[in-house]
């Protein structure tokens, strides 16, 4: 390989990418934040609601997780224009994102909803819990601490593969600013084993803040190697 | 004094009856202990006793005032006499066991958290786990967890405890610290109605033996009544080969 690396103009360029890591890092806890509310809303809807209520949330689930997220962020950013809606890229990216996310923790939240026992949700009503208590006191716990693997890799995943969609319509998130960046003197490869170094970084300070918190609140035994 | 009169109850799941007509009395400081096969419907009466499974016929009265369990209010005054233990301990596993047995009497009945601390300290006394306030359910083995379940249920100061086969899910060899710990109740003069397949136990603390088959009563009695001299067929063939291995 004919090629010499050339570290310099990355280090002086570091602080816009460090920026941008940032930049993921919001983006990714904003959508998630949002996706798991709707999460929790559907999933609730599924297990307690009536049909009418069950099939909207079915036919929304279905139509986001069996379609690229890409897609959906080029609809809304493409396709919307042509109906005289302009949002920017950012709040492109994040309806997508959110509107995505929280289909997958509809999934991952049902599972939640359907393993508590009923029998322990017995033992509070005859200690005379009322319907709200029990959610709060019995439902709500177990489906913290039981779905909290999925949800913190879910995480992960939206933190890395989500956000970096960002980068094809114009974000100036982690990837955007390495293209931004790498697209002015072709250290391509520079620039992206800098960047892959900071992603991992980033999900790795995630996995342990997530791993602690889970430990600390739910009692949940989350390795993180 | 006539503590607990159920009088020809009724309950149905779905299209089959299986409680067809129950009525027994249960005394003051008296055991009581429900026998018989699989499906007999025995379960069913305790749970009929707390309002899980509702009574499609006849009633239920503590102390002469009958429970109306459409009535929020009665089927919680019901609970405040009656407390439960299940056959898979059912705690909240998601609390410690000091949690599962003060979260009742702290958060539903307001009482002083203080107070029920002390309590609690003492129930997990009597039933052997004071070393264990801190440990989740999880952490314990079946025969503790029952055992904790049963502090949970006393901590609510019921007048009657209700146990619903409370051994049938332990390996044998725990099923001995459980027992140990209703025959201790049993001593304090605790009134309680027993489900259970130990025959050898309820001979030995029930006053009052009721041998339960399809929903109905077969007969009742004295343990020895219905032990050593069953008169009906059913019953004698039940004991037969039950008392023989």
């Amino acid at each position: 390989m004919n090629y010499t690396f050339q570290y310099g103009v990355v280090w002086k360029n570091l602080g816009e990418l460090f920026d941008g890591a940032i930049l993921t890092f919001q983006l990714g806890a904003v959508s998630f934040a949002g996706g798991a509310l709707i999460g929790l809303f559907c999933a609730a809807l599924i297990a307690y609601g009536p049909f009418i209520l069950r099939l909207p949330v079915h036919v929304y689930v279905v139509a986001v997780t069996n379609t690229p997220a890409l897609i959906q962020i080029y609809f809304l950013y493409y396709g919307l224009p042509e109906f005289g809606i302009r949002w920017s890229s950012e709040a492109c990216l994040l309806i997508g994102l959110i509107l995505n996310a929280g289909a997958y923790l509809t999934l991952i939240m049902r599972a939640g909803f359907l393993s508590v026992r009923r029998t322990e949700l017995e033992a509070g009503q005859v200690l005379g819990l009322s319907i709200v208590q029990q959610v709060r006191y019995i439902v709500v716990p177990h489906i913290a601490k039981s779905i909290y693997p999925a949800m913190a890799n879910f995480f992960i995943v939206i933190l890395v593969m989500g956000t970096s969609i960002g980068s094809l319509i114009g974000v100036d998130e982690l990837t955007g600013q390495a293209i931004n960046l790498s697209s002015v003197n072709y250290r391509w490869l520079e620039y992206f084993t800098v960047v892959a170094l900071m992603y991992v970084v980033l999900t790795f300070i995630a996995s342990v803040g997530l791993a602690l918190l889970g430990r600390w609140a739910f009692r949940v035994k989350a390795r993180i190697f | 004094m006539l503590h607990l009169g159920v009088n020809d109850i009724r309950a149905s799941y779905g299209a089959l009856e299986v409680l067809r007509g129950i009525s027994m009395s249960v005394k003051k400081g008296e055991i009581s202990a429900l026998v018989g096969p699989s499906g007999s419907g025995k379960s069913t009466v305790l749970r009929a006793l707390v309002g899980l499974t509702p009574i499609t016929g006849g009633n239920i009265e503590i102390a002469g005032q009958t429970i109306d369990y459409r009535s929020a209010r009665s089927v919680r005054a019901a609970r405040d006499t009656m407390a439960i233990v299940f056959q898979q301990y059912n705690l909240f596993q998601n609390m410690t066991v000091m949690g599962n047995v003060t979260f009742a009497p702290i958060k539903i009945k307001r009482r002083p958290v203080a107070e029920v601390e002390a309590q609690a300290k003492k129930l997990l006394d009597l039933v052997g786990l004071g070393d264990k306030h801190g440990a989740y359910p999880d952490q314990l083995s079946g025969g503790q967890q029952q055992r904790v379940a049963i502090a949970r249920a006393l901590a609510l100061e019921p007048k009657i405890l209700l146990l619903d086969e409370v051994t049938s899910a332990l390996d044998p060899e725990l099923v001995t610290e459980v027992l140990d710990t209703i025959r201790r109740l049993a001593g304090e003069g605790m009134t309680m109605i027993l489900v259970s397949h130990e025959m050898a136990f309820v001979r030995e603390v029930a006053n009052q033996v009721v041998f339960m088959d399809r929903g109905e009563i077969i007969e009742s009695g004295t343990p020895r009544e219905i032990f050593d001299n069953p008169k009906t067929d059913r019953a004698q063939d039940f004991f037969s080969k039950i008392l023989r291995h």
